[in-house]
């Protein structure tokens, strides 16, 4: 059954979300062109929080699921270049929660990822650089850094 | 009485009873004299499910009906919510304890897994399968105790459900209403059983239910040489045809007719008696029903009867074949003169007067034909409505038994929990049977991991097939998750995403070998509920034929406790659902709108006399690779029960034979 002790989580993970969820979140399993829906893949969209730089903006984040999962944590990844001092160019999140040397427990849930990188958008952590231009605004010109949350919030609207 | 133990285990016990009925009240009441100071009484719907949504207050409430054995209720608490009243008249004896009531249905998401974590013990008083099945799944996921109850009139049994430690509910299987072949129905007859059927499933339905519902009363005639258009509209009342005369040729051609028809093929009479065609002339000269037609008693369309208009009294006569005959024919001109409205989507209600007088009539004249004994109105009526009267008794014995066991389960004392069973004839002067309980059985596809395995063919059979004839009407599923491996196949749920929704839409439509991640031999499919708290696995192995008289459902599941299925008819319903529900099941039973007779509300499944029958299906069908299908052997079932047989009940090796299973 070690096989399935991801798929099963999910499962569960997939349940628990449907039954209840936070405010303006989406969280779905990846459906492929021929139809077919994978557990594995689940496409997210974080609402900016209100009141911060961040609101009005829904932000598309994708959970790519190991089958090492819930042992070791999902990879997090907003889109390629995306722009927050903690996220990688590549758009992988660098979050302790979802580190597993770090902070990764299996019991932390999708919703508790979520969550927690919304609450990463706004309180950036300025001494875990995972990107130079997002670090270095934010640390030098505040400034400049609001300018460029602003116009990203414009460029992901709720449409998606 | 209690020790000291025992009382401060009480005092200290939190304890959710689900269902205020008629064990409810009984139960309720022992407890509270017991000194239990904590309980929460969920009170459960008395409905179909379709029913929950729209009724909830209606199904929860205190019927007249209840008096004479809910005694926590009065005339003057009628209408009001059951769980609220008994809760104050137990107050007024017990001011000092706590008795908090939820007037909602226990399948509501709020009584989820957490909610039940909270109790010591969970207490069953309801009256139907589906919630049995989801508190004992919920018991199960939040690993608390239960004590599962049921009555049945005389009958009743309490058992004890503890994972891990003694067999779930549903490690064995329940009775489901028994099925009888189509052509006993239409063509052979040999119980006043079947003729109910007949007259209730194919005859009213043919009649006055839904015309485009596929009915099987001419089944016999399509195989004849008989022109088929000719039967099409024999059912129709002609235009300018006078009622009476329809009403004839009704009578004529369905107990004539029809039963020439069947004499035709010798074959079928080599072993059996032959029937008699019965033409309404030969019962009722002409003039003799003319006097009869009393349509001038203006009376409600609601309560028109043909007994009033005939001038029968007592629904406990027998008619004999002439008033059998004018209550046929009278019902029939009722319905069409009084309730035409209401034909072609009446479906048979034992509530209503005319349709029962409709179809007891009808049953006596097809009785007669073959030679089967007639049987008065009161008994048709519990026959095709499958009442049992409840015994107020029985539910006090019960609802005892309940809380002795709970006191065990409280106390932690292992070694000592009981199935009690309440027989209706003493047997050896006993009248109630303890049993030591059994251990889990390793293949329940429910509080076990074993696979089950599903015979298929996936090349022919749609996901929709596998969805409502296994998922739901097998595994009693509501909101299904099916996966294979980490791909989903199917979802429902109102809270789903609209592109969900169109790719589990248009998944249904596919055949199993279609789906985007093909389900084919081999296959093995997770299958949840995002309400029960429960999830199993089915391998699939295709098989290219199944025999549509033996596996109409064209898919056979095995490893799955299936259900008892009557010895005599051990073949399963041909091609007409309808007749497939029909008998004197109790499980069938919900609602409590009656009147002077009370349906089961409480149930009794282990004491279907068959239950050897269903252990030897299982045999046939378990698959398990791993063995355990030899568990089916050699493990006793519950004891058989059948209190027929005093001999079966106890026997001298009864001890050894359960102190092999012993905890």
């Amino acid at each position: 059954m070690s096989d399935g002790i991801a798929r099963s989580r999910l499962a569960e993970e997939r349940k628990a979300w449907r039954k209840n969820h936070p405010h303006g979140f989406v969280a779905k399993p990846e459906t492929r062109a021929d139809g077919s829906v994978d557990l594995m893949v689940w496409h997210c969209v974080i609402p900016g929080r209100k009141g911060t730089d961040w609101e009005g903006g829904y932000f598309p984040l994708t959970l790519n699921f190991s089958e090492e999962y819930p042992s070791k944590p999902p990879k997090c990844k907003f889109p390629n270049g995306f722009f927050h001092p903690n996220v990688y160019p590549s758009g992988i999140v660098c979050l302790s929660i979802l580190s597993e040397r770090r902070g990764w427990r299996p019991s932390i849930t999708v919703k508790q990822i979520l969550v927690g990188i919304q609450d990463l958008l706004d309180q950036p952590n300025a001494t875990d650089a995972a990107q130079t231009e997002g670090h270095q605004l934010y640390v030098s010109n505040p400034n400049e850094y609001r300018k460029r949350v602003q116009q990203q919030v414009l460029q992901y609207p709720q449409s998606l | 009485m209690a020790s000291q133990e025992q009382l401060s285990a009480i005092k200290r016990a939190k304890v959710l009873m689900v269902g205020a009925g008629g064990i409810g009240c009984e139960l309720l009441k022992t407890l509270a004299l017991s000194g239990f100071q904590d309980i929460h009484i969920d009170i459960e719907h008395c409905s179909s499910v379709e029913a929950i949504v729209e009724l909830v207050i209606d199904m929860d409430t205190i019927e007249v009906s209840n008096l004479n054995r809910q005694f926590l209720f009065r005339q003057s608490h009628v209408g009001q919510s059951k769980a609220k009243v008994a809760r104050d008249a137990v107050l007024r004896f017990r001011p000092n304890i706590s008795i908090t009531p939820y007037h909602a249905n226990v399948k509501e998401s709020s009584f989820n897994v957490d909610f039940f974590k909270e109790f010591d013990v969970v207490l069953n008083g309801l009256d139907n399968l589906d919630a049995r099945r989801h508190v004992n799944r919920l018991c199960l996921a939040a690993d608390i105790p239960l004590v599962e109850s049921g009555t049945t009139g005389f009958l009743g049994q309490v058992t004890v459900h503890l994972k891990g430690k003694t067999e779930c509910y549903e490690c064995q299987p329940k009775p489901v209403p028994k099925t009888y072949p189509v052509c006993t129905i239409t063509s052979t007859p040999s119980k006043f059983v079947h003729c109910i059927v007949w007259a209730k499933d194919l005859l009213f339905a043919k009649l006055f239910g839904d015309k485009n519902q596929e009915n099987d009363l001419n089944v016999r005639s399509s195989d004849t040489a008989n022109s088929s258009e000719h039967s099409e509209d024999v059912f129709e009342c002609r235009k300018d045809e006078d009622i009476e005369r329809y009403g004839r040729r009704i009578y004529d051609h369905v107990f004539g007719h029809n039963i020439e028809v069947a004499l035709s093929n010798e074959e079928t009479w080599k072993n059996r008696n032959k029937p008699r065609p019965i033409y309404s002339k030969d019962v009722l000269p002409e003039e003799q029903t003319k006097e009869n037609g009393n349509e001038e008693k203006g009376c409600a369309a609601d309560d028109v009867s043909a007994m009033v208009s005939l001038s029968l009294k007592n629904p406990q006569d027998i008619w004999s074949l002439v008033e059998n005959s004018r209550v046929f024919l009278e019902a029939l001109s009722l319905f069409f003169l009084k309730r035409e409205k209401d034909i072609g989507n009446l479906t048979f209600d034992k509530d209503d007067q005319l349709a029962v007088e409709f179809v007891t009539a009808a049953a006596n004249i097809r009785a007669s034909s073959f030679g089967i004994p007639l049987h008065s109105l009161f008994e048709a009526k519990g026959i095709a409505g499958n009442i049992v009267h409840a015994v107020a008794t029985t539910n006090a014995i019960i609802a005892g038994l309940i809380v002795i066991e709970a006191i065990k389960v409280l106390q932690k004392d292992n070694n000592n929990y009981r199935m009690t069973y309440c027989l209706e004839h003493p047997s050896r002067k006993l009248l109630l049977m303890p049993v030591e309980p059994y251990e889990p059985n390793r293949s329940c596809y429910v509080c076990s991991e074993t696979p089950l395995l599903l015979e298929v063919n996936t090349q022919r059979s749609k996901l929709w097939d596998f969805v409502e004839k296994i998922i739901k009407a097998k595994l009693g599923m509501n909101f299904p998750l099916i996966m294979q491996g980490a791909s989903i196949l199917y979802e429902v749920g109102e809270d789903l995403e609209e592109d969900m929704v169109a790719i589990y839409a248009a998944n249904l439509e596919k055949a199993l070998s279609e789906l985007p991640s093909p389900v084919t031999s081999g296959s093995v499919l997770t299958v949840e509920d995002l309400q029960q708290e429960f999830s199993c696995s089915i391998n699939i192995k295709h098989r290219e034929e199944f025999d549509e008289e033996k596996e109409p459902d064209g898919m056979l599941l095995s490893g799955w406790v299936e259900a008892p299925v009557d010895k005599d008819n051990n073949k399963p319903i041909g091609n007409d659902e309808s007749t497939s529900n029909d008998l004197p099941s109790v499980e069938t039973l919900e609602g409590e709108k009656d009147d002077e007779i009370q349906e089961t509300s409480e149930v009794v499944e282990t004491f279907a006399g068959k239950k050897r029958k269903l252990s030897e299906v299982s045999e046939v069908t378990a698959p398990d690779p791993s063995g355990p299908s030899s568990i089916n052997q050699n493990k006793p079932k519950k004891l058989d029960i059948d209190d027929e047989d005093d001999e079966l009940i106890i026997s001298d090796d009864w001890e050894s034979l359960t102190k092999k299973k012993k905890l």
